[in-house]
């Protein structure tokens, strides 16, 4: 699961793997793999199925 | 011209800027980044603003429109990124978003909001002060979000906040600061920088807070929902500034008579 939505990921793809495949720059987001924040030299862990991620960045807004 | 030119420098001279958390900015003006037309108009609009801190929601990469990025009509070297907790609703929650919106890498500053009603958006300031005391001592720059409670904003600025944030009106509202009063209280105690954020609608909305002795202003809507984002972006540039000179300048006192202000004497027998 990544952010809410069921995704096919190849088993042992790591999480850099997936935002390249994503076109998520790395620079501009925070990764959560099941809760946990995941730093970004840890980008090299591998996703097994069942795993919640979430990938959040900066979106409009002001307030609420 | 040159007259207005050299006023306008005095309110943004480097004895008077904007500083808390060993930061300085030069534009009392802090913007969002929600609600306008399109990503373009956002960014004219910041330019007119001459706001130098811009607030972000910290949200979900969008999976099916990953290529579109809000940072790009944000140039990092001209902006300071403000993340907020906005949409929260305990300190768990806030605190949470907090830790996220600085793993981005972008930002140690945090505009803590934790909403306490969905119609009113007023804060929870129970739940406020728990995630601010968290924040602090994570080693964030926290600006939270309150009520114009005085007693509020002096338990927020114990707690370690870097500014405390009162609200003019309820978010969205452009009604303006319903209690210039309890503005004028909070400042009176405070030791750190007390920015309105939230209420303004209007230009004059702006100078009232500024003319009160506030630090700053924040605002969204009140840009970003006017009928020309980036007129009203500019405007209140003035009205900030405006506001900021004419409470360094000291009003005269408010009388109930006329004071006339041409001599009395000297005047011709008619």
């Amino acid at each position: 699961m990544v952010n809410g939505k069921k995704l096919e990921v190849t088993d042992g793809a790591t999480i850099t793997a997936l935002l390249e495949e994503l076109n998520i720059n790395p620079l501009r987001v925070a990764v959560q793999l099941n809760l946990e924040i995941i730093k970004r030299e840890r980008y090299d862990t591998t996703l097994r199925a069942g795993d919640k991620l979430e990938i959040i960045t900066f979106m409009a807004g002001g307030s609420e | 011209m040159r007259d207005e030119g050299a006023r306008e420098d005095k309110a943004m001279e480097k004895s008077d800027t904007l500083k808390f958390a060993g930061r300085e900015f030069r534009s009392r003006l802090i913007v969002g980044t929600g609600k306008y037309p399109d990503h373009r108009s956002m960014q004219r609009a910041h330019e007119a603003s001459g706001a130098e801190i811009v607030t972000v929601a910290v949200r979900r990469v969008n999976l099916d429109r990953t290529q579109e990025s809000l940072l790009d009509y944000i140039d990092a070297k001209k902006y300071t990124l403000l993340p907020n907790t906005a949409g929260c609703y305990t300190a768990e929650e806030a605190i949470k978003t907090a830790i996220l919106a600085r793993e981005v890498g972008l930002s140690d500053m945090v505009k803590l909001e934790v909403i306490g009603d969905q119609r009113t958006l007023f804060p929870d300031n129970e739940e406020l002060l728990k995630a601010t005391k968290v924040l602090v001592k994570e080693g964030f720059v926290v600006l939270p979000y309150t009520n114009d409670d005085p007693v509020m904003a002096k338990k927020l600025e114990d707690a370690g906040a870097a500014a405390v944030m009162p609200l003019g009106a309820p978010i969205g509202s452009g009604l303006g600061i319903r209690n210039p009063y309890n503005i004028k209280i909070i400042l009176e105690a405070a030791r750190v920088p007390v920015i309105v954020d939230a209420g303004v609608g209007t230009a004059s909305d702006a100078t009232i807070a500024m003319e009160l002795g506030c630090d700053g202003v924040l605002m969204n809507t009140g840009i970003a929902c006017a009928k020309d984002p980036v007129a009203m972006a500019e405007a209140m540039r003035h009205a900030v500034i405006a506001g900021r000179l004419a409470y360094l300048a000291g009003r005269i006192p408010k009388k109930l008579y006329a004071t006339a202000s041409s001599p009395l004497e000297g005047m011709a027998e008619l």
